[in-house]
């Protein structure tokens, strides 16, 4: 993480956390009243996304930690609770939503966490089972080399039996995690591409051999280990491709630390498409065959989303018969079509996982 | 500026030599049209109403207003011409009367009007129009718009003569500015010919810069293959035709497995001989999950014959095929 600028929110000033950042990244701590200060220098830019991944804005979360993740009703949504620690994201991938998410889009790192605790004690009472993840608004350990958020949220989450933690990265910031006291109650987890989907348009990512790497020396410390193998671009050969990243996913990692895995083909709203153009000339993701989703979204024509979940599935499958495979926002037509059963046979998609967290993350509700 | 080229135009009416007039020098040119036959034929009918406005540059004129009488008056054979001379007056002052001149002779069309824009940015003090001087002079004021029309008069001929004819809107003349030159050329070339809507030349002009990205090819060579150069070339066939042909070439191309489950689906609805009353129509891009049969009778008989229809319908065997095979594409169904 680069940060050419540092906002914290008026209110916050003098917090250690800002003078930390500000040591870290060697820039001066600007106050500001509002946010709008803050998007405003942001906005001003020739490229405002690709400034808002430098501009760092201390503040506090107004809304809410615990949010449902925004399903729709055609195509089944996993159940899964997003915990909101900041937005966007140092890194930047081609396809990324939060491009167009937020206007503008800046890194924004909520400071209120004793609000955010409170929540989570909240949830933890309930003493149901809920999965929950850090990387649906941001990068989960992008905050890492600065904050101390994972390791809080680890030993948080250690604390408790009904409740699972996903840390969704690209990165391979692992290192100050690995001897945490987990209880496998934090699931790391990352995103996997073909190395030219990574090449191409995962700027600033690790490489598929460092994340993989990461996640074995995640799983030699204990934690659970999940998968996603999202966005899948179709191009031609890229089955070939995927093949190969599902053969180097199991080299590296025993299928046994994992807890599920899930499929999900590009898709994006349909604005994104200028910004990707405009963004990334050398990207040819936007070529491929999409459709107009029923959800709004740009998505990949049905047969051949249909044909690289099941190509892929089918070599997850050939390594580990049993694993928890799911797929991304998909109706029961494609599940049926690519995994050969539809959720609701197997009691929904959350039960689903609910299930696989269950049994590797020695979850168990008091209901 | 505006008042002090009102105080300023102290014409002074003259004879002047034809010879003396620079007709090549069209820095204050502001018309699109060339053609003077039909001056000529009212000037021999009823004189030189209004002489043409000229300043005076080196030993001769410029024009300031008045080529296409200029011209006629040459062509008539004219050895001098009356002339409401202009004296030393400025750049932008001259621009100024030349662009209030042709807006009160007629509305200006699009490539007059960047033209126009063109002229007085060049030649104001400060290289920018007052406000007050566009909006006095009719012209549009909003930044994002001048800015996209003075374009206009800079693009290839073929787009601004697209633009003249109204073959060519100027949301679309502004894409094509954003091509490269040929490449806008080819398009304004086919558009003059077959004249499509809009929104058709939108979906050509993007089908084609986006096969070119997924193929990683130069778009004139999607042009090429998929028959757009030679249709340029090639008069008579039906318009509607060869604009339906090139947008299904190209969605083939863009979208080949879509086509081609289109395709499928429409050659098994064929066989099922379902006749006029009776339609069976996919989800939208076979996405959803739902067909649609529709009905359409006027008579309890014309139900009765729909009923047996539907029977013979649902024991069909590429019925079950339509309803089963979309996950597909209906690729095997058309094998078997
Ligand atoms: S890593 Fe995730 S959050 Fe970051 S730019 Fe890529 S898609 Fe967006």
């Amino acid at each position: 993480m680069k940060i050419a600028e540092l906002y914290v929110d008026a209110q916050l000033a003098g917090r250690p956390e800002a003078e930390a950042a500000s040591r870290r990244f060697k820039v001066p701590i600007q106050t500001v009243g509002s946010a709008q200060e803050v998007y405003a220098s942001v906005a001003a830019a020739k490229d405002p996304i690709g400034r808002g991944k430098h501009v760092l804005y201390l503040t506090r979360n107004r809304g809410a930690f615990i949010k449902s993740c925004p399903g729709t009703h055609h195509y089944t949504c996993c159940g899964y609770k997003i915990l909101h620690i900041g937005t966007f994201c140092s890194m930047d991938c081609s396809y990324c939503i939060l491009q167009s998410y937020f206007h503008p889009p800046v890194l924004q790192y909520f400071l209120n966490h004793d609000e955010m605790d409170q929540e989570l004690e909240q949830l933890f009472a309930t003493r149901a089972i809920h999965r929950l993840g850090t990387g649906e608004f941001t990068d989960s350990l992008i905050w890492e080399p600065w904050t101390h958020l994972s390791e809080r949220l680890i030993r948080k989450f250690a604390g408790q039996d009904g409740c699972v933690l996903e840390l969704k990265t690209k990165t391979a910031w692992v290192d100050s995690l690995l001897d945490l006291p987990h209880r496998r109650r934090t699931i790391l987890a990352w995103s996997l591409n073909t190395d030219e989907v990574i090449r191409t348009d995962e700027r600033g990512t690790t490489s598929l051999d460092a994340r993989l790497k990461a996640a074995a020396r995640g799983a030699d410390h204990g934690y659970p280990l999940a998968f996603h193998f999202d966005p899948i671009v179709i191009a031609d050969g890229c089955e070939a491709d995927y093949r190969r990243t599902v053969e180097r996913l199991f080299a590296a990692v025993d299928p046994r630390h994992i807890v599920w895995i899930s499929l999900g083909a590009l898709r994006f709203m349909p604005e994104l498409k200028t910004v990707i153009r405009q963004r990334f000339k050398h990207s040819r993701i936007v070529y491929g065959e999409f459709i107009g989703g029923l959800d709004g979204k740009m998505r990949y024509f049905k047969p051949l989303r249909m044909r690289a979940y099941r190509d892929i599935a089918a070599a997850i499958r050939a390594v580990a018969p049993g694993i928890c495979i799911y797929l991304c926002m998909e109706d029961d037509e494609v599940w049926e079509h690519a995994l050969g059963f539809q959720p609701a046979q197997r009691g929904g998609l959350s039960r689903m996982l609910d299930e696989a967290a269950v049994r590797q993350c020695h979850l168990s509700s008091g209901r | 500026m505006a008042s002090e080229c009102g105080e300023a135009a102290a014409i002074d009416p003259r004879v002047v030599p034809l010879a003396d007039i620079d007709l090549g020098d069209e820095r204050f040119r502001i018309t699109t049209q060339r053609e003077s036959g039909d001056l000529q034929a009212s000037i021999r009918r009823f004189g030189l109403r209004t002489p043409p406005l000229v300043t005076p540059v080196g030993a001769g004129f410029i024009i300031v207003n008045g080529f296409r009488r200029v011209s006629a008056c040459r062509e008539m054979g004219w050895k001098s011409t009356p002339a409401r001379v202009l004296p030393t007056a400025s750049a932008y002052e001259c621009a100024l009367t030349a662009v209030a001149e042709n807006s009160l002779e007629r509305p200006l069309n699009l490539i007059e009007t960047s033209r126009a824009l063109n002229l007085l940015e060049q030649t104001a003090p400060e290289g920018r129009i007052p406000d007050a001087d566009a909006s006095a002079l009719g012209l549009p004021t909003h930044p994002s718009v001048a800015v996209r029309l003075k374009l206009l008069c800079r693009m290839p001929v073929d787009v601004q003569d697209g633009v003249l004819d109204g073959t060519i809107s100027f949301a679309m003349a502004c894409e094509l500015s954003r091509l490269e030159e040929d490449l806008g050329i080819a398009f304004a070339s086919l558009f003059r010919r077959l004249k499509p809507s809009l929104n058709k030349q939108r979906e050509i002009v993007s089908l084609v810069s986006e096969i070119a990205g997924r193929e990683n090819v130069d778009p004139r060579q999607v042009l090429e293959e998929c028959g757009l150069t030679q249709v340029i070339g090639s008069p008579g066939t039906d318009r509607n035709q060869q604009i339906h042909g090139i947008r299904r070439q190209l969605r083939l191309r863009r979208f080949p497995s879509l086509a081609a489950a289109e395709h499928n689906f429409f050659v098994l609805r064929q066989r099922l001989k379902l006749g006029a009353a009776l339609q069976l129509a996919p989800p939208r891009d076979f996405e959803g999950t739902g067909f649609t049969l529709a009905l359409s009778f006027q008579t309890i008989e014309e139900v009765v014959h729909l009923r047996a229809k539907l029977d013979e319908l649902i024991d069909h065997p590429d019925f079950k095929t339509l309803l089963t095979g979309k996950g597909r594409g209906f690729e095997k169904a058309l094998d078997s």
